[in-house]
């Protein structure tokens, strides 16, 4: 005998019968639209992401109203890509705006909304609820992705729509310039500048699933975050060392500045397209290691 | 195995005491006999194939949890709940009890062995069975910058089999059932620890359950809150809900427990109907006799079937077994033998636990 | 689960190019008279496309220069010395076209229409217009016509295409071996591989190898290949995607944009900006005085006298041009303009070079001290500047440089 064996006593006297059975349980209608509904509740009550996402709404405000006031001062010509065109074009506010966001801000958005997502649920103890509820791994997992790709977009419109309006009111709306040179029409202009908006937001995506990955495997959300933005942090250095020039198209932030191309003369959609198959790639990558990750691991926060 | 005096281990392992349960073979639920045996029966669990999941509230096979570190939290444990028992599942910190618990919900994957809940197997069954079963694990945990209220409203929206039409309702009957309904709205994270452990109840009891697993749900609770909890467990019993509450500490739940299970360093070292625990196996009599008597009385003992007979002086004292204690003074009259006084001491759990382990009941691994 | 997304994601970046070598096989044989022959009969025609150009010259990283000493942007000419550049060129096959050097957030364009041409540098915002009088325009045509030797697509008067090539190759012949490799495929289409190989061993220049489109006889890459690496061409500019498509008037028509600075120019002697037309070899035309060539063919040293560098890197904008002037120009608007950005932007502002990097920040940079001077030695070319105001440049080793110095 490898162990003690447990001294049994069998039941006494009868328990109290128990009441019949239950009907099994069958998913109701519209079950999965509460579930999406009640996450982006959860998402967008939260004090913290509120006061981030008005965070990143103030940087379109603070460099429209830095540029407005140094207008006279002319900083034309100077300074980083687009932030001289700011002050002869608004929409130009809207793409500086996400042009510094893009290496460290939005990464750090990514890397809240999506390394809180599951390792923040197991640091408060609330995971082991809603899988008892029950709620299988990956559907869950799903809605934790999508949670956090909600809150990513709101916070790359956030960005657009406030540069947008902040833009307008302070050096009106006119037809882009373009960096090949030559301008379009306003109609083309803002076509191209929501084109912008869309591919920096899709261009977050593969940062998300590596956000949820890495949520995955621990408890304690601020080191999911933190490993998310070194992550985004690690790509872009790599990406200036010549010597990796053989992996630099398949890094993640690799592509992220070819929102350029809706400024050029002619976009080449197969460069963007190139940029989202990146994406999809560490997307698919990722996801699946969350997933392989998640649906295994043992709870025991 | 060690730590078990033989007089309570009974008979020999391996050979199979008559009218023992196999188990599995009960038919709880129904209120049969078949669970039935009598002291002598203390089975050693035959390590029989589980036939089924059977018809037990909760039954596990061999179950067993090794951590990567290398620990054995969970070791072959074989359990069993019949339906609509109040099971007190008890043992220090650490003894393995939340592991277990965790397996049988699905949240922690066994490293070996088989665990049913209601019939079916965990985890493969989860969706089927969660439904059914409400639970507290390791003390509650809500958001805690939603309000209590909103936090049931968010367990009840990912439950995708629960009816969104009568969640508000239901939401409301189980803040009241914990009398949180005052403070329903306010943030969980302004909560006492007292008004936690109400909310996790509430959460437990969102929807009717065939069974509820409450791990510590007396922790942080006055005596007050103690006393509601016996009183919530009790009623949820009387309306056939099978529970199954752990707790480190016996004495505050093994009032409301129809069976007992006592896990010590990860394995069960007793299980059984309460009341056959504590009367049957370490209940003593002390007779009181004169000093010249005492070796009469003590044959008289021994031959009534005590074991462990001893004299102490003018003092006889023997475990009774199956022996009503009515038939000792009997005897002894019987015998002219005279009877001086007559003391019978029935044991707490933790006496028993304490004589099953030589071990503290508090003791932390 | 994992491993199986990874493999497919794997493979899904893997299949792309094999996807675009499918279809070399099948293009009939040829002799290399033939394909010359096909590539001179040729007419212009409208094409669109990206070309990288990648330049393993074995330079110093100019960019890491660039972090030293300012910023140096992607779409900046200076680039195209090392490195890997991404161009998109659109021509119309009739003297309009566009090339964009493309930075990450920035272009810097040359768009070429018939008589006049505009570079525009969307970092510094700044547009040149360079336009010809008539009398220049006459003269771009007679210029036209001396490097029609040498077998240039988009050159249109020329003697009959055989006779040409005949010319091409025999000229070729003098100092290489022209033989064709096997087919390939570049951006998708079906081609011939033409190969030069110098006969001296004297030279850097291991072996060229022109890649032509089958179907249209376009050249559709230049790799440049060094004694020194036989793994990789030191130079190779090709296309990655290319349409023969008609591209949109937008594309080869300019317009300043909205708030640049327009510079205007009028070219002295003004010629094609057309990137694929070639420098005049060293034996063409009459040379100035102070330029003597030595040796033949692959081997050739040009030799400058009096070359007073220091005045060059100076800074002094007069001084500076003065100096300038004395050098051999680059005869194409594209190489003065190149120039023209070591010099200073448009040269009234000498402190700051266009290209955002002190002219002798780079001189240090690119260079290395030798006896009596600096040698720059790359991949395919040595340039050794001596004390004395010599400058000696050819593509050959560097020692035989120093040799010939003395």
């Amino acid at each position: 005998m490898s162990h003690a064996e447990p001294v049994v006593v069998a039941p006494g006297p009868a328990p109290a019968p128990a009441g019949a059975p239950l009907d099994p349980p069958s998913p109701q209608r519209g079950a999965t639209g509460r579930l999406v509904r009640s996450e982006l509740r959860l998402v967008f009550g939260r004090r913290r992401n509120q006061v981030l996402l008005a965070g990143l709404a103030m940087v379109p405000l603070l460099i429209g109203l830095m540029i407005w006031l140094t207008q006279d001062t002319s900083t034309r010509g100077e300074g980083p890509g687009f932030i001289g065109r700011v002050s002869q074009n608004g929409l130009f506010l809207v793409v500086a705006a996400l042009f510094l966001c893009l290496p460290f801000l939005l990464p750090l958005t990514v890397g809240i909304a999506s390394g809180d997502s599951l390792a923040g649920e197991a640091n408060a103890g609330t995971l082991r609820y809603l899988l008892v509820v029950p709620v299988a791994r990956a559907r869950l997992l799903a809605v934790k992705a999508l949670g956090a790709l909600a809150f990513v977009a709101a916070a790359v419109l956030a960005i657009a729509v406030v540069g947008l309006i902040v833009g307008a009111a302070l050096f009106g709306v006119h037809d882009i310039a373009l960096i090949s040179g030559g301008s379009v029409p306003i109609g083309n202009s803002v076509l191209r500048v929501a084109g912008i908006v869309l591919y920096v937001g899709v261009s977050m995506t593969g940062l998300v699933a590596v956000g949820l990955f890495f949520s995955t495997l621990t408890e304690v959300p601020i080191g999911a975050m933190a490993a998310t933005v070194v992550t985004a942090v690690v790509s872009a250095v790599l990406d200036t060392l010549p010597a990796l020039a053989s992996i630099h198209p398949y890094l993640l932030t690799h592509h992220w500045l070819d929102f350029a191309e809706f400024l050029r003369i002619a976009p080449d959609s197969h460069v963007l397209w190139t940029g989202v198959g990146v994406q999809a790639a560490w997307v698919a990558v990722f996801g699946a290691l969350a997933w392989s990750r998640f649906t295994t691991a043992d709870v025991s926060s | 195995m060690t730590g078990l005096p033989t007089g309570v281990r009974g008979s020999a392992p391996g050979t199979p005491p008559e009218g023992s349960s196999v188990p599995g073979a009960a038919a709880p639920g129904t209120g049969t006999s078949a669970a039935r045996t009598t002291t002598t029966a203390t089975a050693i669990r035959p390590a029989a194939e589980p036939a089924v999941g059977g018809t037990s509230a909760i039954r596990t096979s061999g179950l067993t949890k090794r951590f990567r570190s290398g620990q054995v939290a969970v070791d072959h444990l074989d359990l069993e709940v019949p339906r609509g028992a109040v099971f007190g599942f008890l043992g220090p910190n650490g003894s393995g009890k939340t592991t277990t618990i965790r397996m049988l919900l699905g949240l922690v994957r066994p490293t070996s062995g088989q665990a049913w809940l209601l019939g079916e197997p965990m985890p493969d069954a989860a969706a089927g069975v969660l439904p059914r079963v409400g639970a507290l694990v390791e003390g509650p945990a809500f958001q805690p910058y939603l309000s209590g209220r909103a936090n049931l409203h968010r367990l009840e929206a990912v439950d995708a089999t629960a009816d969104p039409r009568t969640a508000a309702d239901r939401i409301d009957a189980a803040l009241d059932r914990v009398g949180l309904t005052a403070a329903g709205s306010k943030k969980y994270r302004q909560y006492s620890l007292g008004m936690k452990q109400r909310l996790g109840l509430a959460a437990a009891m969102l929807r009717p359950r065939e069974l509820l697993l409450l791990d510590e749900p007396t922790n942080g609770l006055d005596p007050q809150g103690t006393r509601e909890v016996r009183h919530l467990i009790r009623e949820l019993s009387a309306a056939g809900t099978t529970v199954l509450v752990s707790s480190h500490l016996l004495a505050e739940i093994e009032q409301v427990c129809t069976h007992v299970g006592i896990m010590s360093r990860g394995r069960l070292v007793l299980s059984g109907a309460r009341s056959e625990l504590t009367d049957s196996r370490t209940t003593r009599a002390t007779v009181t006799t004169t000093a010249t008597d005492a070796p009469a009385a003590a044959r008289v003992l021994t031959g009534l079937g005590l074991s462990d007979v001893s004299v102490t002086g003018d003092r006889v004292d023997g475990l009774l077994g199956e022996v009503p204690p009515d038939r000792v003074s009997a005897a002894l009259v019987g015998a002219d033998v005279p009877l001086l006084g007559l003391d019978v001491r029935r044991p707490s759990l933790e006496q028993v636990f304490v004589e099953l382990t030589g071990e503290g009941f508090d003791v932390a691994r | 689960m994992p491993v199986a997304v990874g493999a497919v994601v794997v493979a899904g970046f893997a299949a792309a190019p094999l996807l675009a070598d499918a279809g070399s096989a099948g293009l009939p044989d040829i002799t290399a008279q033939q394909l010359v022959t096909k590539v001179l009969e040729a007419k212009p025609v409208p094409m669109s496309g990206t070309v990288v150009y990648t330049a393993r010259l074995g330079l110093p990283d100019i960019s890491s220069l660039g972090a030293v000493s300012g910023t140096v942007s992607p779409a900046d000419p200076i680039n195209l010395l090392s490195g890997s550049s991404t161009l998109r060129m659109w021509t119309d096959g009739a003297g309009r076209s566009r090339v964009s050097l493309l930075g990450a957030t920035s272009e810097y364009s040359v768009v070429h229409d018939t008589t006049q041409a505009w570079t525009y540098s969307s970092k510094q915002d700044a547009v040149t217009h360079y336009t010809l009088s008539a009398a220049d325009a006459a003269k771009l045509k007679a210029e036209q016509q001396k490097h029609a030797q040498t077998p240039v697509p988009g050159a249109s008067e020329l003697p009959t295409p055989s006779q040409a090539a005949d010319q091409a190759l025999s000229q070729a012949q003098q100092y290489s071996t022209v033989t064709l490799d096997s087919q390939t495929t570049v951006a998708g289409r079906g081609a011939y591989q033409l190969v030069v190989t110098p006969k001296t061993s004297g030279t850097l220049v291991a072996h060229i190898v022109v890649t032509v489109d089958a179907a249209t006889s376009t050249p559709l890459r230049v790799q440049v290949w060094s004694t020194d690496n036989a793994k990789a061409p030191a130079l190779e500019v090709g296309f990655t995607d290319v349409s023969f498509a008609k591209p949109s008037d937008a594309v080869l028509s300019f317009s300043a944009p909205p708030g640049a600075k327009v510079t205007e120019k009028t070219i002295a002697l003004p010629q094609h900006t057309d990137a694929t037309k070639p420098t005049p070899s060293p034996t063409a035309g009459a040379l100035p005085q102070n330029v003597t060539v030595s040796g033949t063919g692959w081997a050739s040293v040009v030799e400058v006298r009096g070359v007073k560098v220091s005045a060059l890197l100076s800074g002094n904008a007069a001084a500076a041009a003065a100096a300038a002037r004395n050098l051999p120009h680059p005869p194409t608007a594209q190489g003065q303009d190149v120039v023209s950005q070591f010099m200073g932007g448009d040269g009234t502002d000498p402190s700051k070079s266009g290209s955002g990097l002190s002219a002798s920040t780079l001189y240090d940079g690119l260079t290395k001290a030798v006896p009596g001077g600096r040698l720059l030695s790359s991949a395919l070319v040595s340039v050794l500047i001596l004390d004395d105001g010599r400058v000696l440049a050819g593509a050959v080793p560097g020692t035989t440089l120093q040799q010939l110095a003395g």
